[in-house]
């Protein structure tokens, strides 16, 4: 756990625990103390760097030449967006089974009766978990890359390129937690994984949205990470950019907008249980 | 009866010890792990399973893998001994979860404490396995069948490819078994154990045919069992157009090697962590 270099007495003095300069630094603290937790816990670390990077390599060798074949175009401008978004995904599921297994600790509790603001919490949550998504992103990148991916637009192209999953993610994290502060079973992992393998199957990055059969392909072309690979390849590889990405940021604000008041007050009832 | 008389004779230290009925102790127990998984629903995942893995391989990888021609009469003909694989690496997945729980919870040396043979919790685990793996095997030759997949060799082909099926799950549960036992940690075991049948199904033959994949990758994607297993489970189940390979001992020879090794390795090692005293 990260501890203050030159703890202050007086701090919890001079702002109290509810304002804004506490808000900020009990946030900072608390970010680092999950992405200290992520960096040494090596199931977590192999579950969100090297998995997506071997997903990664398995998908280039198994069915890129077929999709190259059957599409004229490289896969990998497809499967490289779609890794780091299945990445960032399955981040997600470990970060909602550590939550739960905090609340049944008893840590959020204790947090929640020492003068600690009451937001930074979550707030810290969602910041480590975006650092988490960003790094993770930037790991697999730099594998598709090693592997003949390429950023053809321009620099600013490849800054939004990285952003699209860190949004995504986050979106999902937030429905992740409202479901994992309700019930921390076994289960939420199983159905987790098992949604998120259909959105990856049934996704224009698995294989181009022609290869579908005709009653499917309305279904694959608008769920959230096809709009979200289509976005991407269209950064990186060029093409219409505003069309997916308006429908990108759709689904990502709707998840969050419906998730976020039970995630937040699932939170507050499991810190205080 | 007996023992009042025996206590009044030798005191408080008897030797007289309970009679452990061996075979209603593993029924008991069984139970005890079928009926709460049927009555909370969760054995919908073992249906549920097989039949996502036939939708989420045959419709995005139809078109793409016959565009290029697999010798083979439809793609559902041949991706159906992958379905089957990876239910029975899930149901795996699921025998290395419960018997992590076990370790982990104490149940495990408490039934050590208790008048039963030692094999008898394991034991119980495993036909609850087995239990799910029927289910599995049952839902993905009905997932297979809907999309085109069909049993086209003779009846005891046929028979062979379900107890082929079967013996590969238990194989699979048996090493999971192990594993959980000895990890003692449910969500470090699953998920480590999402990842070899990851690469290992998408590695093999089971997908797509050996020479559709590059050159320095073909001979361990040949040779890994996975690939045998589809390819044996492929020759028993045959091709109506008459595509598949002939069921010959050289062809099977390599897939009971490696479930015989296999299943022995695993039962050694649930042997020694079960039939020793904690």
């Amino acid at each position: 756990m990260a501890t203050l270099a030159h703890p202050e007495a007086t701090d919890t003095l001079l702002f109290g625990e509810g304002s804004a300069p506490a808000l900020l630094r009990h946030t900072w603290i608390q970010t680092q103390r999950l992405l200290t937790r992520w960096v040494r816990d090596p199931v977590t670390l192999l579950e969100t760097l090297v998995v997506p990077c071997l997903l990664l390599l398995m998908l280039d060798i198994v069915v890129g030449s077929q999709i190259e074949k059957f599409s004229g175009h490289s896969a990998l401008y497809g499967s490289t967006p779609m890794v780091t978004l299945v990445g960032a995904l399955s981040g997600t599921v470990a970060s909602g089974v550590m939550l739960g297994r905090e609340r049944e600790a008893g840590i959020l509790a204790r947090f929640w009766v020492l003068p600690v603001h009451r937001a930074s919490g979550l707030a810290a949550r969602i910041i480590a978990e975006g650092i988490r998504i960003f790094a993770g992103t930037v790991v697999i990148i730099c594998f598709g890359m090693a592997i003949g991916f390429r950023f053809r637009r321009g620099p600013w192209q490849a800054l939004a390129f990285l952003g699209i999953p860190v949004l995504f993610g986050l979106a999902f994290a937030t429905m992740v937690t409202a479901i994992a502060v309700f019930t921390a079973k076994a289960a939420l992992v199983e159905a987790v994984a098992l949604l998120s393998s259909l959105l990856m199957f049934f996704s224009t990055g698995f294989v181009p949205l022609a290869a579908y059969p005709k009653w499917i392909q309305p279904v694959v072309e608008h769920q959230p990470m096809s709009v979200a690979v289509d976005t991407m390849r269209a950064l990186a590889a060029g093409g219409p950019v505003a069309g997916p990405l308006i429908k990108t940021i759709v689904w990502s604000l709707g998840l969050i907008i419906v998730f976020a008041v039970p995630a937040a007050y699932g939170y507050r009832r499991a810190s205080r249980a | 009866m007996t023992a009042t008389a025996t206590t009044a004779r030798t005191g408080w230290l008897t030797d007289v010890r309970a009679t452990p009925a061996t075979l209603a102790q593993w029924w008991v127990l069984t139970v005890r792990l079928i009926v709460p998984s049927v009555k909370t629903g969760e054995i919908i995942t073992a249906i549920a399973a097989p039949l996502t893995f036939t939708a989420s391989f045959y419709i995005p990888l139809n078109r793409v893998m016959s565009f290029a021609g697999l010798g083979f009469s439809s793609y559902a003909q041949f991706m159906a001994p992958i379905v089957i694989l990876q239910a029975c690496a899930f149901t795996g997945v699921s025998a290395a979860f419960r018997a992590a729980t076990d370790a982990v919870s104490g149940l495990d040396r408490r039934f050590d404490a208790m008048p039963m043979h030692p094999i008898v919790p394991a034991a119980a685990r495993m036909s609850s396995n087995v239990f799910r793996l029927l289910i599995g095997l049952v839902a993905g030759v009905i997932g297979t069948y809907v999309v085109g997949f069909r049993f086209a060799g003779s009846f005891a082909h046929t028979v062979g490819f379900l107890v082929l099926g079967l013996l590969i799950g238990i194989n699979f549960c048996l090493g999971a078994d192990a594993i959980g036992t000895y990890t003692r940690s449910p969500e470090a075991t699953t998920q480590m154990l999402v990842l070899p049948p990851l690469i290992l199904g998408m590695l093999s033959t089971g997908l797509a045919p050996a020479h559709q994949f590059p050159h320095w990758v073909q001979g361990f994607v040949r040779n890994q069992p996975v690939s045998q297993f589809a390819e044996a489970l492929r020759a028993l189940g045959g091709d109506p157009g008459g595509h598949a390979h002939p069921v010959t001992w050289s062809l099977m020879m390599p897939t009971v090697l490696w479930i015989v090794g296999t299943i022995a390795v695993s039962c050694y090692f649930i042997a020694r962590q079960n039939l020793k005293r904690s």
